[in-house]
C-alpha cells in the first residue's frame, strides 16, 4: 500500500475515533440527545468532545517531538521523556502550581511558561553532560536522562510534600498524564501549537534530513549544525513544555509512534511527519477512552495506559538496538 | 595567482596538546595531493582543518585567495566537499534524498528544485550508476555502494575541491578499484583531490603532489617523487619501486 494512502486511510480512521469515542463510555450518549439542550449534550460538548481533542493535539505534539529529539540525536531511542526534557517540563509546572504563578498574574500561560522553562533546564544539561565527557553516544544520553530524570522528580516530590492533601490529589493524576479539559481556550491553544510545529517540521525537512545524515555530512552540505540543533531544542522546549503543562508528562507516545510511523512512511520525511501527528494523535484519544471506561466508575489517568503498552516496547526496541550493536 | 587552497603557518591544538605544527604549503588547482604519515601523525585533522570541519586553528588557510574564516557555511559548500573516515547513517534515509542534499548550498528556503539542480542530479546517478539504487534505504547498501554513494554526492554538489579521508577503508579490492577510477574520472574533469591515505601503493601512482607528515609538522611537501629516505622517516620500513606492465608499482620491502 503506498505511502499516502496509508495516510489517507489513517486520516480517516483518526475522524472517526474523534467522532465516536465522545459518544461512548461510562455513559453512553445517544446521538439525538447531542442537539438538544440538557446534560447529555453537556458532557459530550463540554468534557468530552474538548477532551478528545484536546488528546489528539497533545498525542500529535508529543509524537512530532518524539520524531525531531531522535533526528536531532541521531537515535531512535532518544526521545523528550527518555532524556529528561518531560519531567523537566512537569517540575516547572508543579512549580508554577505551588507558588500559584498561574493563578497571580500570568493565568495558564504562566504554567506553560514554566513548563518551556524547566524543559529548557533539562535540555541545557543534557548539553553541559555531553560537552564534559565529550560524547554524544547513545548510552551517555540514555545514562544523563536518568540523572535528569531523577532530579526533576525530586524536585516534584518536594514540592507534593509542601502541597495541600486536595492538591497532591489532583497534581499526582496530572502527574501521571491526564487530560482534563477547562474549556476550549486550551484546546484551541494547543491544537493551533500543532499546527505550527508541523509547519516548522515540514518547512525545515531539508536540514532536519541533513542532521539526520550525520554533522559531518551536514556540515559539508552547507548547513551551520550548531545553529540549526540550537533552535530546534529551544522550540522543542516551547512544544514540549505547553504539551505537558496542559496533559502532563504523558510518557512513550513520543517513543512508539515514530518509530511506527517511520517503518510505514519508508524514510519519507514529509510522509512520515504526517503520519506520526495522525497516529500520535489517534493513539492518544483511543488511549483515553480506554482510560475513562476500562474501570468504571474509577478514572485511569492515561498516562498509566500509555506507560502499560509502552514499557514493553521500549525494551524490546533497546533489545534490538543492543544486538545490533553487539 | 593564488593557489587553490593554501596554508600559512598553520599549527592547530586540541586542549592544548599540538597536533598540527607551522604548516606552510600551496595545493594548486588540478592538483591531486596524497596525504600520508604515520598513525596519529595529524592527516585526518588538517583535512578537516582545510575543509572547515574544524575551526580555532592559528595560521591561516586561504581558498581561493580569501581567509577560509570569511566563508559562510553556505558558500563553503559550494567551493568544497569533505567526505569523512565514517558515515553516521544511524537513521534511514532514502538514496535520492542524500544525493540531492548536494544541491542544498545552491538554494534558500522554500526554493524548489531548479533545472539546473536535476540536470546536476541527473549526470551524478549517470556517472556513479546509480540507477538502481535511488529508492533504497542508505543503511541497507554495502560500504562500496556508500562509498559511491557519498562520492556521487560530492559530484552533485559540483565544486572544484574534493577532501577524501581514508576512502578505501574497508573496501574489497573491486570496489576499491571502482572507486579509485570514480577519483581519477573527477580529477581528470579539473578537479583538485585531496586524498588521506595508507594505501599509498595505490594512490602513488595517481597523485601529482604529495604531502608527508610527521609528528604534526609537514616532512615533506611537493611533487610526486619516490624517495626510499623519505618513505623510510615517515612509516619507519623500506618502500621499494619496481616497473612493470607499463605502471610504476611501490611496496613495502620486508
Amino acid at each position: 500500500m503506498s505511502t499516502t494512502r496509508k495516510l489517507w486511510l489513517l486520516a480517516g480512521a483518526v475522524l472517526l475515533a474523534l467522532a465516536v469515542t465522545p459518544f461512548l463510555g461510562i455513559i453512553a450518549i445517544d446521538p439525538r440527545a447531542v442537539l438538544q439542550q440538557g446534560p447529555v449534550s453537556f458532557i459530550f460538548w463540554q468534557l468530552r468532545l474538548p477532551r478528545a481533542l484536546l488528546g489528539f493535539a497533545a498525542g500529535g505534539i508529543l509524537a512530532l517531538s518524539g520524531l525531531v529529539c531522535q533526528n536531532l540525536f541521531k537515535n531512535d531511542l532518544a526521545t523528550p521523556d527518555l532524556l529528561g526534557i518531560s519531567s523537566g517540563a512537569a517540575a516547572g509546572a508543579v512549580i508554577a502550581l505551588k507558588f500559584k504563578v498561574a493563578s497571580t498574574f500570568l493565568g495558564s500561560g504562566g504554567t506553560a511558561l514554566f513548563s518551556f522553562l524547566g524543559a529548557l533546564a533539562a535540555i541545557l544539561a543534557i548539553f553541559a553532560i555531553a560537552r564534559m565527557i565529550r560524547s554524544s553516544s547513545l548510552y551517555t544520553f540514555l545514562m544523563s536522562g536518568i540523572a535528569i530524570n531523577f532530579f526533576f522528580s525530586s524536585v516534584i516530590v518536594i514540592c507534593q510534600y509542601v502541597f495541600d492533601f486536595t492538591d497532591t490529589f489532583s497534581l499526582l493524576r496530572w502527574l501521571t498524564g491526564a487530560i482534563v479539559v477547562a474549556g476550549y481556550k486550551e484546546v484551541f491553544f494547543l491544537l493551533a501549537l500543532l499546527a505550527v510545529f508541523l509547519a516548522f517540521v515540514l518547512m525545515f525537512r531539508e536540514e532536519f534530513l541533513l542532521v539526520a545524515a550525520g554533522d559531518d555530512f551536514a556540515l559539508t552540505r552547507g548547513l551551520d549544525v550548531a545553529a540549526f540543533r540550537k533552535y530546534s531544542f529551544l522550540g522543542l522546549a516551547v512544544f514540549v513544555g505547553a504539551a505537558v503543562s496542559l496533559c502532563g508528562p504523558i510518557g512513550f507516545v513520543a517513543l512508539v509512534v515514530p518509530h511506527v510511523s517511520r517503518s510505514w512512511g519508508g524514510s519519507r520525511y514529509r510522509e512520515t511527519a504526517g503520519l506520526t501527528v495522525l497516529l500520535g494523535g489517534g493513539l492518544l484519544v483511543l488511549a483515553d477512552f480506554l482510560a475513562r471506561s476500562l474501570l468504571p466508575p474509577v478514572e485511569v489517568p492515561v498516562g498509566i495506559v500509555t506507560s502499560f503498552l509502552g514499557a514493553p516496547f521500549f525494551l524490546a526496541l533497546l533489545l534490538s538496538q543492543l544486538k545490533r550493536s553487539a | 595567482m593564488a593557489g587553490m587552497i593554501e596554508a600559512r603557518k598553520l599549527s592547530y591544538a586540541a586542549s592544548r596538546k599540538p597536533i598540527l605544527r607551522d604548516l606552510d604549503f600551496v595545493v594548486e588547482a588540478n592538483d591531486f595531493v596524497l596525504v600520508f604519515g604515520a598513525n596519529g601523525a595529524g592527516k585526518s585533522t588538517l583535512l578537516r582543518v582545510l575543509a572547515g570541519m574544524l575551526r580555532k586553528s592559528t595560521g591561516e588557510v586561504r581558498l581561493a585567495g580569501r581567509g577560509l574564516e570569511s566563508y559562510s557555511r553556505r558558500e563553503l559548500a559550494t567551493r568544497l566537499s569533505y567526505l569523512p573516515q565514517a558515515d553516521e547513517f544511524t537513521l534511514p534515509l532514502l538514496v535520492r534524498d542524500i544525493l540531492l542534499a548536494g544541491r542544498y548550498p545552491y538554494r534558500s528556503l522554500f526554493q524548489k528544485l531548479t533545472r539546473r539542480d536535476m540536470e546536476a542530479f541527473t549526470a551524478g546517478v549517470a556517472q556513479f550508476g546509480l540507477d538502481g539504487l535511488l529508492t533504497r534505504n542508505i543503511q541497507t547498501l554495502s560500504g562500496g555502494e556508500r562509498k559511491k554513494v557519498l562520492l556521487a554526492g560530492a559530484f552533485i554538489q559540483d565544486v572544484p575541491l574534493i577532501l577524501l579521508d581514508e576512502p578505501l577503508n574497508f573496501l574489497d579490492p573491486g570496489s576499491a578499484r571502482r572507486l579509485v577510477r570514480m577519483l581519477q574520472e573527477l580529477h581528470r574533469e579539473g578537479r583538485t583531490i585531496i586524498v588521506v591515505s595508507h594505501e599509498i601503493e595505490r594512490f602513488f601512482p595517481l597523485a601529482t603532489k604529495m604531502l608527508a607528515l610527521q609528528d604534526g609538522a609537514l616532512r615533506y611537501f611537493g611533487a610526486r617523487t619516490f624517495s626510499t629516505p623519505l618513505f623510510q622517516d615517515v612509516y619507519g620500513v623500506p618502500f621499494q619501486r619496481i616497473t612493470a606492465a607499463g605502471r610504476e608499482i611501490i611496496f613495502v620491502d620486508d
